[in-house]
């Protein structure tokens, strides 16, 4: 039974779900301030890069690479983001896409470093580098009725919830405070945000920044648990899978970003077993959805609703005790 | 002295808006300022709250040079706004809304925000109270956690300037705020105004509502295609034969106020 979960495919499916939601948040908190970006493959692939080159040839911990590869891919997002957030909506969505697009021809054209289109293999897996570890410190998976890869990819799949449910708790305290305010504001009406004192610049900018962050960190983790990156990983097709996840979704929320890499990363995995149609079903279900539910899944109304039938549970549990959210 | 405009001229390609318009704003007084349709009364606000750059002229605020500096550094100064075009984040609350008002007084950055620091809450605290308190004042209390768009008209606009009034400033600048309203919403208009004045808030506000400005003004200026056509208290502009003729037409002085 235990073995039936432990299943390496599994696993590392729930891995790439792990990924694929810190990319979506990456996405949200740039939609946050009413900025749509399509840079996130690019950024995606900054982040993947650097911390592969440097773990590869200087052998760095992965741990420092993947801190590199996002502090890398935020200081180009801060560079782009400067003159590139004078453009709004469309424009801007564009402009994006062709960075992302320069980005990748780069990696396909700086042979001599990037191996080209061919690609980088042989990065340090994060789960062997940790599974050699624990063997290092006397720690066999065996003692747990593990297999070494069952134990591997459990260990890779632990470490991405961790992070993501930092990343989560990090966005909603943001957005509940003034800077998330700030971000909702410039989204509404800019030129009243701007009357209200907001420096649209900055802010602009930081949810950029944010956004490049996060998804230079997305794509260091993938291509340590991964071990193998190619430019085709970060091509455009990559950055509109990305928006899809959010705005599918749901876009005002994290909690859309959340559901929608989910829901989008299992479906065509469930939908195996009609290998053919699944991508047919996967694209109806987005012309079905934009259709019916333009907002995406998830919005504040169904929120709303949760919270509201949880507190009822609650109230039914402890008598009558009145609950404040602030 | 608030607020001190000399010789503003403001060019929009071969269309001049305004031709050397100057006054002057004393503390804690209602001024008003009209003139008919497209006479450069919201022109001269955006140019007072640098949102326009004027061709020439000099807008000096408290004793202080204020030309070429950034829109959010005038509020940061003490000039906050309304709009003519009621401009609130329509899917916010009301209380939201009046939070973001007070958003360049308060500090907290991202880090303090998420670790929610000692510092942060207090600050949050203060702002929740202050924004309560201006919701108050403005006759919106019960309505805070009401979506903004979902507000009648005329509270929409009393929101607005509790909006404004959040960010703490000394001249409040009202772009038609009678716009659009019954006659009872014109008297809390009245009132709310009356008491923002004794809060120590100077207004400037531009009007269409000739008995509410005359009523309400301490001192009135009428534009008229760009320029300054009169100054005075209301009593000297309802008299002015100029303003008459130009702004209220020639045959009949019809009994105002």
């Amino acid at each position: 039974m235990l073995d039936e979960i432990l299943n390496p495919y599994y696993l590392q499916v729930a891995g790439f779900i792990m990924i694929n939601i810190i990319l979506a948040i990456s996405i949200y908190i740039t939609l946050s301030s009413g900025q749509l970006s399509l840079g996130s493959a690019g950024f995606m692939g900054i982040g993947a890069y650097t911390s592969a080159l440097l773990t590869i040839h200087f052998e760095l911990p992965i741990i420092v690479g993947i801190l590199a590869g996002a502090v890398v891919a935020g200081i180009i997002g801060i560079l782009i983001g400067i003159p590139a957030l004078r453009l709004q909506g469309v424009y801007l969505a564009i402009a994006t896409l062709g960075f992302g697009e320069v980005v990748r021809i780069i990696f396909v054209n700086w042979e001599s470093v990037t191996r080209g289109s061919i690609g980088l293999s042989g990065i340090p897996h994060m789960g062997r580098e940790l599974l050699r570890f624990f063997k290092d410190i006397g720690f066999d998976p065996e003692m747990m009725g593990l297999k070494n890869n069952q134990f591997v990819y459990l260990l890779v799949l632990l470490i991405l919830v961790l992070i993501n449910i930092v990343l989560i708790w990090f966005f909603i305290r943001q957005n509940k405070s003034r800077i998330g305010r700030a971000f909702a504001a410039i989204k509404m009406d800019e030129t009243a945000a701007e009357a209200m004192g907001l420096n649209i610049t900055y802010y602009k900018v930081l949810s950029f920044a944010q956004g490049a962050v996060l998804a230079g960190f997305a794509g260091a983790l993938y291509a340590h648990v991964l071990a193998y990156i190619s430019p085709a990983d970060f091509a455009y097709h990559r950055a509109i899978e990305i928006l899809i996840f959010s705005v599918f979704g749901g876009s005002e929320v994290i909690w859309g970003a959340v559901f929608g890499a989910t829901f989008l990363t299992l479906l065509p995995e469930a939908l195996r077993f009609i290998s053919e149609y699944r991508y047919m079903i996967y694209g109806a279900i987005l012309v079905l959805m934009m259709a019916f539910r333009p907002q995406g899944i998830i919005d504040a109304s169904v929120l709303n609703w949760f919270k509201k039938k949880s507190k009822s549970k609650r109230g039914t549990n402890h008598g009558t005790r009145t609950n404040k959210n602030n | 002295m608030v607020l001190e405009l000399t010789k503003i001229t403001k060019n929009f390609g071969g269309i001049s808006a305004l031709t050397d318009v100057s006054f002057k704003i004393e503390q804690g007084q209602i001024f008003g300022l009209i003139g008919p349709n497209g006479a450069g009364k919201t022109t001269m606000f955006n140019i007072i709250t640098n949102m326009f750059l004027p061709t020439s002229g000099e807008i000096s605020f408290v004793g202080e040079k204020i030309s070429g500096v950034k829109p959010h550094q005038i509020t940061d100064k003490g000039i906050c706004r309304t709009f003519q075009n009621i401009r609130l984040f329509s899917q916010m609350t009301v209380l939201e809304n009046v939070l973001v008002g007070g958003h360049c007084r308060s500090k907290s950055g991202v880090l303090h925000s998420v670790l929610r620091t000692k510092k942060q809450r207090n600050e949050e605290n203060v702002m929740h109270a202050k924004s309560l308190e201006l919701l108050e004042l403005v006759g919106l209390f019960e309505y805070q956690d009401v979506i903004a768009e979902n507000l009648s008209y005329g509270q929409q606009r009393r929101l607005e300037i509790a909006r404004a009034l959040a960010s703490d400033p000394k001249l409040l600048l009202l772009d038609e705020p009678a716009a659009g309203m019954n006659e009872s919403e014109t008297d809390d208009l009245f009132d709310l105004i009356k008491k923002v004045q004794k809060r120590g808030v100077t207004v400037l506000l531009i009007e269409h509502d000739m008995p509410f400005v005359m009523k309400l003004c301490d001192r009135i200026a009428v534009l008229n295609f760009g320029k300054k056509l009169a100054e005075g208290t209301p009593e000297e502009i309802q008299n002015n034969p100029a303003v008459i003729e130009a702004y209220l037409g020639s045959e009949e002085d019809d009994q105002i106020a």
